[in-house]
């Protein structure tokens, strides 16, 4: 079964993603920050993470750049409420970029898409 | 009756008829001599008489003699036998006159050809007239009946010279009075003092019959104001030049002798170099016991030599003429004080008006315009031809010319007067009707505009004028060494003024005038005048000039500020919007995103309908938030004026440790000037730190890191160039290195350089990669050099 980690600060969000992913068929993993996602890395190999870029500037970015350095396959999709960095980094820095939105199409398409 | 009785009584009745005659009395001697040489049947007779001085015996009339001598012919008394005769009044007779010591003998008279002579005083009372010879050819034994009958005639002529002279002292007093009465007409026709002055002289010499006559009034204290007024006036050009050698010495013994003077040929007394035959007499012009001047008339017409009435008449015509004169003075010292007060009453007045003039506007511009106008307005203005003001600009160090009035050559000044001809005449209203600040003076003002020069010494009149603060009137401007060739060809006169604007001390500029078409030269008075005038406008120059330099800035801080807070406003706004955003999205999220899972376990069509409800406004929400998130999309990043040259710092201090480590040696330039930067510095530093990251991991084994910032001059950009000696730069690299996940490297992630990239262009700015031929890579990131000051100046 196809492994993916959920890096996101907002409980709620995280709930919501885990009980997608899994309804998709997928085992989930759930992280509340950076340096938990790195640890719960250490412990699993990931097929999937989504990220929030919940933090300003550089910081999400260091987050996504040290989970490459651990693990460069390892496929990121990030999902934001920032619809700003979309073009910043959502082209190449990651495999997508998905502004959240109460509607899952997308995401799970995307998802679909790289684990497919 | 005796034959001597018959001859006695022809002779005297025949006197007594020439008396009664009407003609001249030099025509009535002539006769008498004629008549006297018949009756007495001799063969010549002569008559002299006294001169006016008195001291004299003259030969006016004679038969027998040379004519040539009458007139001329003279003795003081006591010389000669007349003048013996009339010194001792008493009758001589002289059978052989030339054995006579008392005799003198002179050649042109031809006395020579007579051998004897009796002689009679002409006496009235007491007073001698003058004296009657009768000559004889032959050796005359003189009887007393011949004594007596000399004598008789004598008496005869007595009353004939007296009552000539009667005749002759009316007609003289009569004429006096004709020339005093002149005179006085002069004096009270004109007050003008050279205008009397020129009439005084003339009418006294037609008065005393002379070729000419001066007139020298002393310098006195009271008449020194009189600039204007001839202190000497000449009548007759034949005298000018004898007036110019002796002129002077003549007035020079009057004044010091306080009373007049004569001099002849004949008066030995001085030794004046009169040309022959001449005379002169000098009078003192007394006005109250004081001497203010003297008047000398030269050289008596029809050869004869001025005598003691014409010196008489001309004291007579000089006391008139001193209280004349004394007058025209007064009138003109009080016409000079009147002037005076005049002028300095419209040079108050006019000061005034150019005060509320100065102080009726702030405009710079406007400023110049009415101080020039000022000072080259005729009537209340100061009246110069052409005005030009140069200012000071004390960064530069260098003297501007910023306007110039008036007409730039005799064409225009034709136009330009009979244009302005009486138009306005008062400053205020020409300002009031706005007509002083149409377009003039196009020429002259570009002229003035083209002047610039450093305030140097060395640059002549117009820097010395500002550095020694002080006026300065060329008068001859060609040899004067302060005036260069440039300036007066510019210029176009020889003669022009400057004065400094000195406002507290501070020279801000100066006034250059000049007369180039009525050529009126400038005074001091002027000078003086332009002076005040200068200080009035430096203090409202300077009030412009403070005004327009606040203006400047409170426009360029209103601009500025308007800017910042339209970009502080926007980035406020575009982070409060994306806060917003992010947290109201995450929480749609949820809401939505659980609803959507409920829905799809509820089979309950109303509840169905209750989600569906939900759901919608969800995305309407969302929609909401997505229109306003893309308007301040485009909002900058979190940028402020940052110093890059501290964040370049900082970063090298930062990874100070790990670069003695690895043995690398830090070369940096920093340039200043690229400071202060609009910049998101966190981003920037990030950028930085990816350089130097992969510069200190291409130095493995040690090397050189350079950093330079600068300014790339005339681009408006700034340049960040990081430098290494490391391994250099593969041609499969150069190409790949920017793109995402391109790493050489067993631990790089390959993305330091996009990230860079990334947030250079965000910035609006450039990355370039570049081999150094030393090896290595050198990185050059371009920046636009942006502050939140507007453009300057
Ligand atoms: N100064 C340099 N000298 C030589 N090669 C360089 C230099 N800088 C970058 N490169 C080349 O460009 C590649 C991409 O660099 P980049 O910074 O993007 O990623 P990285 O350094 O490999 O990884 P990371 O930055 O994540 O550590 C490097 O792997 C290297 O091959
Ligand atoms: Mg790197």
């Amino acid at each position: 079964m196809k492994k993916i980690l959920v890096i996101d600060d907002e409980e709620n969000i995280r709930q919501l993603y885990k009980e997608e992913f899994e309804e998709m068929g997928f085992e989930v993993t759930v992280a509340g920050d950076g340096p938990s996602a790195l640890a719960a890395m250490e412990k699993v190999k990931f097929d999937l993470a989504t990220l929030d870029m919940r933090m300003e500037g550089m910081d999400g970015i260091e987050t996504l750049r040290r989970m490459k350095e651990k693990d460069k396959g390892l496929p990121v999709i990030i999902s934001s409420a920032y619809e700003q960095y979309k073009n910043d980094f959502g082209s190449w820095a990651s495999d997508a970029y998905i502004v959240k939105s109460a509607d899952m199409t997308a995401l799970r398409e995307t998802v679909g898409k790289i684990l497919g | 009756m005796k034959t001597t009785e018959k001859t006695e009584l022809q002779l005297l009745s025949e006197i007594s008829r020439i008396s009664n005659s009407s003609i001249e009395l030099q025509e009535k001697l002539q006769r008498i001599v004629e008549a006297v040489t018949r009756g007495m049947e001799k063969d010549g007779a002569s008559l002299f008489l006294i001169d006016r001085s008195g001291r004299n015996v003259y030969l006016a009339a004679a038969i027998g003699l040379n004519q040539e001598s009458v007139g001329k012919l003279s003795f003081p008394l006591g010389q000669g036998i007349a003048g013996w005769v009339a010194e001792q009044k008493v009758p001589l007779a002289l059978e052989d006159p030339f054995s006579d010591p008392r005799f003198q003998y002179v050649p042109e008279t031809g006395i020579e050809r007579f051998k004897s002579l009796a002689a009679a005083p002409i006496l009235d009372g007491e007073n001698c007239l003058g004296v009657i010879f009768v000559l004889s050819a032959a050796v005359w034994h003189i009887t007393s009946s011949d004594i007596t009958l000399v004598t008789t005639t004598a008496n005869q002529i007595s009353g004939v010279i007296r009552s000539a002279q009667l005749l002759r002292n009316v007609q003289q007093r009569l004429s006096e009075l004709g020339t005093i009465h002149e005179i006085s007409m002069a004096m009270t026709s004109t007050l003008d003092l050279s205008q009397l002055l020129s009439l005084i002289a003339k009418n006294s010499a037609q008065a005393l019959h002379a070729e000419g006559c001066s007139i020298r009034l002393l310098k006195l204290p009271e008449t020194q104001s009189l600039e204007t007024a001839p202190a000497y006036s000449l009548y007759g050009e034949g005298v000018k030049d004898l007036d110019a050698r002796i002129g002077e010495s003549l007035a020079d013994m009057a004044i010091q002798g306080r009373q007049p003077v004569l001099i002849g040929s004949s008066s030995p007394q001085t030794q004046l170099p009169l040309p022959a035959g001449g005379s002169a007499i000098s009078v003192p012009l007394l006005f109250h016991e004081r001497v203010i001047g003297v008047i000398t008339v030269y050289n008596k017409q029809g050869g004869q030599s001025f005598a003691e009435d014409d010196l008489q008449f001309l004291s007579t015509i000089a006391g008139g003429a001193a209280t004349a004169v004394e007058n025209a003075a007064m009138y003109e010292r009080m016409q000079d004080l009147a002037l005076k007060a005049e002028t300095r009453a419209r040079e108050l007045s006019m000061l005034f008006d150019i005060s509320s003039a100065l102080s009726s506007t702030l405009n710079l511009d406007r400023l110049l315009r009415i101080i020039l106008t000022s000072v080259t307005m005729g009537g209340t203005g100061l009246g110069f031809n052409r005005a030009m003001l140069l200012l000071t600009n004390e960064r530069s160090n260098f003297l501007q010319g910023m306007m110039g009035v008036g007409p730039i050559n005799w064409d225009e000044a034709g136009k330009a007067w009979s244009e302005a001809t009486g138009k306005h005449t008062n400053l205020m209203e020409w300002i009031r009707t706005g007509d002083l600040f149409e377009r003039r003076d196009v020429a002259m003002n570009a002229l003035a505009r083209g002047i610039r020069m450093p305030l140097d010494p060395k640059e002549g009149v117009l820097a010395l004028t500002v550095l020694e603060k002080r006026p300065y009137n060329i008068i001859d401007a060609s040899a004067s060494p302060l005036v260069g060739r440039k300036l007066r060809e510019l210029l176009g006169v020889n003669s022009f003024a400057a004065v400094p604007l000195i406002a507290k001390d501070r020279v801000l500029g100066v006034i250059v005038v000049d007369n180039m078409f009525t050529q009126r030269p400038i005074t001091d008075r002027d000078m003086r005048f332009l002076a005040t005038f200068a200080s009035q406008s430096s203090l409202a120059i300077e009030n412009a000039i403070i005004h327009t330099n606040l203006e400047t800035l409170t426009r360029d801080i209103r601009t500025m500020h308007k800017q910042l807070v339209h970009s502080e406003k926007m980035a406020a706004l575009g982070t409060m919007m994306a806060e917003i955003a992010h947290e109201i999205r995450n929480p749609l999220v949820s809401i939505g995103g659980f609803t959507r899972r409920l829905a799809k376990k509820v089979r309950n069509e109303d509840t169905k309908r209750y989600i569906d409800i939900i759901m919608s406004e969800v995305t309407r929400l969302e929609g909401i938030i997505n229109d306003n998130l893309q308007y301040i999309k485009e909002a900058p990043a979190q940028r402020g004026e940052e110093d890059l040259n501290a964040a370049v710092e900082d970063i090298l201090t930062l990874y100070a440790e790990e670069l003695l480590q690895k043995n690398i040696r830090v070369e940096k330039s920093l340039d200043a000037a690229i400071s202060p930067l609009l910049i998101d510095v966190a981003q920037m530093r990030q950028a930085i730190i990816n350089l130097v990251t992969n510069a200190m991991e291409a130095m493995e084994s040690g090397g050189v890191l350079t950093i330079r910032t600068y300014r790339i001059p005339g681009s408006g950009q700034v340049a960040v160039e990081i430098g290494d000696t490391g391994v250099g730069v593969t041609p499969q690299a150069m190409e790949s290195m920017f793109n995402p996940y391109y790493t050489t490297k067993q631990r790089g992630t390959g993305l330091g350089l996009p990230i860079t990239r990334r947030i250079i262009t965000a910035h609006g700015g450039t990355i370039e990669v570049g081999r150094r031929d030393e090896g290595g890579a050198v990185f050059t990131i371009k920046l636009p050099y942006m502050t939140r000051k507007p453009a300057g100046p």
